[in-house]
């Protein structure tokens, strides 16, 4: 009760964003059994303050249409100082065969959207295209490159030195509630 | 100083669970629950229920309905762990026993107004061809020993599950003290459709 009075108190300089939906599903990928890797990345003034920052759905396989759901819950509090370092939702979809062999599909990231209220969200993938030899290779045993910071996904910072292809789209619906932000005369 | 600053603020969600779409499976019926967070607790109405039992019509919709009603009232002192509705769905097998065909989830929505959901249905897959064949013949498919884990992120990655039907629901949302509180939840989207729509071929 204590430490829940102090921590209203430190609140009360800060304004606060709740993330609230899901990550529904994902179409356009060549294969089945897709799960997803997420992660929420933020800048120095946001601070988590309830949920999990990042995760994994679970192993889809479709029996009706080509979209496989995942409907993963996401639920994030967070407090923050200033609008730099807004959220960036990062995903790597990923496609697993009878075998349990896992393989790269995509990459993406989207922004959590930054106006109160309900949104569907569309994140287009891409996946690392190596030479072609390493093609061929993925097209007949499977593998292929892969990122080896995750950091790549969300930051533009060394994109040049990368050849890519499309993968499919990761379908999401994010609800976003914000508190305090008319305080700061913060128009969103 | 009480009556200037409420520190609590109430959810009122009213609707149905309308209706489903398996086109592999008849003869089912749907138990919702609601699964929220420490900071929550439901004041008025019902936290779960059991429907009736449905079959496909016989026209050609062939249309499964429910129109269930959900009627509950929530308060809280912080929207972190806003309440989702769980589904899971039942029905007979080839040897008349009760099995799970999809467990769904989705969160009661957040703006005032009139919704409409469409929410996915999946049931856990058998990790072995013997064990698929082994629970068909004995009736006990893999199932959740709690439907509230669909509810939740965590655990989720060792699982492997395959989507097969779909579920409407239609919620009303009321909310109360949200913006005195200094919540802003956006724009209330009336008639608002959301969720995936079931592919082409199966009735909306």
């Amino acid at each position: 009760m204590n430490s829940n009075r102090r921590r209203r108190f430190h609140l009360w300089a800060m304004a606060e964003v709740h993330v609230i939906g899901q990550i529904m599903g994902a179409t356009g990928f060549s294969e089945s059994s897709l799960f997803c890797k997420w992660g929420v990345h933020t800048g120095a003034a946001w601070k988590l303050l309830s949920g999990v920052r990042e995760g994994q759905t679970q192993v889809d396989t479709p029996q009706i249409g080509d979209m496989a759901y995942w409907s993963h819950p996401i639920d994030l509090h967070f407090a923050t100082k200033g609008l730099q370092g807004w959220p960036r939702l990062h995903l790597q979809v990923w496609s697993q065969d009878s075998f349990g062999r896992c393989q790269l599909e995509g990459y993406g990231f989207c922004h959590v959207p930054s106006s109160p209220g309900t949104h569907q969200l569309d994140c287009p993938t891409w996946r690392p295209l190596g030479s072609w030899r390493e093609q061929l290779a993925r097209a007949f045993v499977g593998g292929g490159p892969q990122l080896l910071h995750g950091d790549a996904i969300y930051s533009g910072a060394d994109r040049y030195r990368l050849h890519t292809a499309a993968g499919g789209t990761v379908h999401l619906e994010l609800g976003l509630l914000l508190r305090h932000f008319d305080r700061y005369g913060v128009e969103c | 100083m009480a009556a200037a600053s409420p520190s609590v603020f109430l959810l009122m969600v009213n609707g149905q669970v309308e209706s489903a779409q398996f086109p592999e499976h008849d003869d089912l019926y749907c138990k919702y629950c609601f699964v929220y967070g420490q900071d929550w607790a439901p004041t008025a109405g019902l936290e779960e229920g059991i429907s009736q039992i449905t079959s496909k019509s016989l026209d050609a919709r062939r249309a499964l309905v429910w129109n269930f009603p959900i009627d509950v009232t929530f308060k809280s002192t912080n929207p972190y762990g806003w309440p989702q509705i769980v589904l899971s769905v039942y029905g007979p097998d080839v040897f008349g026993n009760d099995v799970v065909r999809g467990y769904g989830a989705v969160h009661v929505p957040f703006s005032p107004g009139r919704h409409k959901r469409t929410v996915p249905m999946f049931v856990p897959e058998s990790t072995s061809k013997l064990q698929k064949f082994t629970s068909w013949f004995m009736g006990r498919r893999p199932e959740y020993t709690d439907p509230k884990v669909v509810a939740q992120g965590e655990g989720r990655e060792v699982t492997r599950v395959r989507s097969q039907g779909f579920v409407t629901l239609l919620f009303n949302v009321v909310t109360k003290d949200m913006k005195k509180l200094g919540y802003d939840t956006g724009p209330p989207d009336t008639q608002g459709v959301s969720g995936p729509s079931p592919p082409q071929g199966l009735p909306t």
